[in-house]
């Protein structure tokens, strides 16, 4: 188990290194830049010369946009990256590591509340439909679940903004985390309270655009499982039909559940670009949709190689996962 | 090609009769489940025995399986008894209906397209006897006291212990009944499940729950069906049946997962979950069919030796007239859903008369005799959707005579125990 896991570790640092290169070079060819657009004005005022531009991206390593150029500035972000310095981003007045610790919480708290509500909502929800395969619970659930997979993300967002939050005024039309007439002495309470009454929006949102997904997992390994012959013992030992679904059906659909689930792990940390930005939330998605469009490759290299990093430690927890929940595998 | 082309013809559903089919199977479905699951009282489905040496009786049972393609007869009138304390074989062909026959019995039947239509199977049961709440009656230990009467023993706190049974768990009050399972809901027959009827299944491999131990899968029913037992003699219980099963390390096996262990070792743990509570009846639907031949012979050995020490009756489903021969009292032959003989072993053995019967006999490989080619009974088994009302193996017979294509012959009795559904049979019939 010590040594897979070991292995699986070398090997993830073996791609991490193949996804960075990538990511750079990509990010690189990008038709943006940060410090054309930054001193533009200074530059047709006559206040900079054009040399003087190129003089503060060579500081960045960002001024020679050839292949050999490239891979000089990706020698210099990864030396410092090995260092653990990822570099200053352009648009927030902090490093890459603190952008992104300050940001990742923000995105995790609504995540995590999203997936417990997905999870609480779409599991049961998904055995309920496959214990009444085709009846009227399944289909209503299943139309229900498919319309709202269907919706983009912006949409829906903008929809509940226009109905909920400029039309009947229930919510902030601003969106953010915070109201801005919140008074600066408000107490814990109040403050809390109003983040909550924030969160209400875009936590709906990823619950109705994830929900189906899982709920329709959830089913198919349901029915796939009652269809089994231990099921059919478990019933001929006279057991209830409750403890047959919740006990043998219940155990044997979480395998692959499980492992679907660590899959989430990236967006549970790496928050939502879309969504977050329609609701002005100042999460780390919000953070990297920004530095995308301006072009911060600092924080856009930061942000890739978290997601990254997220995403391969996702697979292996998995991994992981299923040696623990079902006794057939074994890691080695 | 004229002929094929009517074929297909009859296989073909419009739209219109398959919506017909799928309002109508609904509608059934609906029906037959809500009967399932009503709340009723037990006289509802207390019946008498016809004869009282039998433990179960089926008569006339139907089970339907509501298809798309309409709706199949799987068990088209069965009726044949189990008599206490012996084994009954019921031997046919894949999809004869024989699963489905056993499925019943335990309300196993595939829902909600299997459904038990019509017909009984009652079933010598010994229930809990219920006071007027429906709680169920214990019965208390007694002790003499000083003045030499009998009292009932209390405990420390002043409150009446409950009798132990040989399992370790609580005694009530008991009553026997004879139930129609087939009118019985679900959550009653719940209560005999595992504990009066249990069952062995065809495919050892997938029978055991892949996630859970042999040993938690053993002492769930125990502790469901033994009322008060405490966990150390569930467990010494489970453990004592891997021992009687031939399990040479029951303690190493109780730890064990499914996966950990080889289809025969399976399949005896299946038999040691099936004897856990003293069943009066083991069902064993084709309990060797996955198993290579020496298990097959172990297993078959096992399967006697139980019934001699458990004292109950089993009912053996295959499709190996070798295994029936070797362990069964009593033969039924089905067909298509039907019985189309049934007698004492001897009887199906020595006297076959059904022309599928004996045909059964002559596609059996034997070592000693020399032949080029396995005789097999022509054609196929009709389809099963709409069947006619004509002798199901009319278009295979070898014997067939006019009088076959008249409606579907009775089981005739040849002998007081050997009966017959065949017109070839008709003259030598005893109630004549």
């Amino acid at each position: 188990m010590v040594k897979y896991i070991l292995k699986r570790l070398l090997l993830a640092l073996l791609i991490l290194f193949s996804v960075s290169i990538i990511l750079y070079f990509l990010v690189r060819c990008m038709p943006m830049d940060f410090f054309d657009q930054q001193f533009a004005a200074a530059v047709g005022s006559g206040n900079m010369s054009e040399q003087d531009v190129l003089h503060i991206k060579a500081l960045y390593g960002l001024d020679d946009n050839s292949f050999l150029g490239i891979l000089k500035g990706y020698w210099s972000w990864l030396s410092g990256f090995l260092q653990g310095n990822m570099g200053h981003s352009f648009i927030f007045p902090a490093s890459v590591e603190e952008v992104i610790k300050e940001k990742m919480g923000i995105s995790f708290g609504i995540s995590f509340v999203s997936l417990i509500l997905e999870l609480i909502i779409a599991i049961p929800l998904g055995i309920k439909c496959a214990c009444n395969q085709y009846g009227k619970i399944d289909y209503t659930a299943t139309i229900l679940c498919m319309i709202g997979m269907a919706f983009p993300s912006f949409f829906l967002g903008n929809l509940l903004i226009k109905w909920l939050a400029v039309d009947l005024g229930w919510f902030d039309p601003m969106g953010g985390l915070v109201s801005s007439n919140l008074p600066q002495d408000a107490s814990m309470m109040l403050r809390f309270g109003d983040m909550l009454w924030h969160l209400i929006l875009p936590v709906t949102v990823f619950v109705v655009l994830n929900i189906g997904s899982i709920m329709r997992y959830t089913r198919t390994n349901t029915l796939e499982v009652l269809n089994a012959d231990y099921i059919r013992t478990a019933r001929a030992k006279g057991l209830s039909e409750g403890k047959v679904i919740y006990k043998h059906v219940f155990r044997n659909t979480m395998i692959p559940l499980i492992t679907m689930l660590t899959f989430t792990l990236p967006t549970l940390f790496g928050g939502a670009m879309i969504t977050e930005e329609v609701f002005n939330m100042p999460g780390i998605g919000q953070a990297a949709y920004q530095a995308l469009q301006k072009g911060d490759v600092p924080l856009i290299m930061g942000y890739n190689m978290f997601i990254a990093a997220l995403t391969v430690t996702g697979v292996l927890i998995s991994d992981i996962m299923y040696a623990v929940v079902d006794p057939r595998v074994k890691l080695a | 090609m004229a002929e094929n082309k009517q074929d297909k013809k009859k296989h073909y559903i419009s739209a219109k009769e398959s919506r017909q089919i799928a309002k109508e199977n609904s509608k059934a479905i609906k029906y037959y489940e809500k009967r399932k699951k009503r709340k009723c009282n037990p006289d509802e489905y207390t019946t008498q025995m016809t004869d009282e040496r039998n433990i179960i009786e089926f008569e006339d049972l139907h089970t339907y399986f509501f298809s798309d393609a309409g709706t199949v007869k799987a068990v088209n009138g069965v009726t044949f008894s189990i008599p206490a304390g012996s084994t009954v074989g019921v031997v046919g062909e894949s999809g004869c209906g024989k699963s489905v026959t056993s499925l019943s019995l335990m309300q196993l039947v595939q829902a909600p397209s299997g459904q038990i239509v019509s017909g009984a199977i009652r079933f010598r049961s010994s229930l809990f006897k219920r006071d007027a709440h429906g709680k169920k009656i214990p019965v208390y230990e007694t002790v003499i006291d000083q003045n030499g009467n009998e009292v009932v023993k209390t405990d420390a706190k002043g409150k009446p212990v409950i009798k132990r049974n040989e399992l370790g768990g609580y005694t009530y009050e008991m009553e026997e009944r004879v139930v129609d399972i087939a009118k019985m809901p679900i959550e009653d027959m719940r209560s005999i499940r595992g504990r009066e009827i249990s069952m062995i299944f065809q495919e050892p491999m997938t029978s055991l729950n892949p996630v859970f131990t042999i040993g938690n899968q053993l002492d769930e029913v125990g502790r469901l069906h033994i009322e008060g037992i405490s966990k150390q003699k569930v467990k010494a219980r489970s453990i004592e049946m891997l021992k009687l099963v031939g399990i040479a390390d029951p303690e190493g096996v109780y730890k064990k997962y499914p996966h950990e262990l080889s289809g025969g070792m399976r399949q005896r743990v299946m038999i040691a979950i099936a004897l856990l509570c003293n069943p009066k009846l083991i069902v064993a639907d084709e309990p060797t069919t996955a198993l290579d031949v020496t298990i097959q012979a172990q297993i078959l050995d096992l399967l006697r030796e139980i019934k001699g020490k458990i004292n109950g009756s089993i009912m053996l489903i295959t499709h190996d007239l070798g295994v029936v021969a070797e362990m069964a009292d009593y033969v039924v032959v089905m067909y298509a859903g039907k019985v189309i003989e049934m007698g004492t072993a001897e009887d199906i053995y020595d006297r076959p008369l059904h022309p599928y019967t004996i045909g059964l006999q002559k596609s059996k490989p034997t070592v000693d005799a020399e032949v080029d080619e396995l005789y097999c009974i022509p054609g196929f088994v009709p389809n099963p959707i709409n069947m006619p009302d004509y002798c199901y193996f009319r278009d295979r017979c070898e014997k067939c005579t006019a009088k076959c294509s008249g409606e579907y012959p009775k089981l005739i009795k040849v002998s007081p125990t050997h009966s017959v559904s065949c017109y070839l049979y008709e003259e030598q019939s005893e109630e004549k």
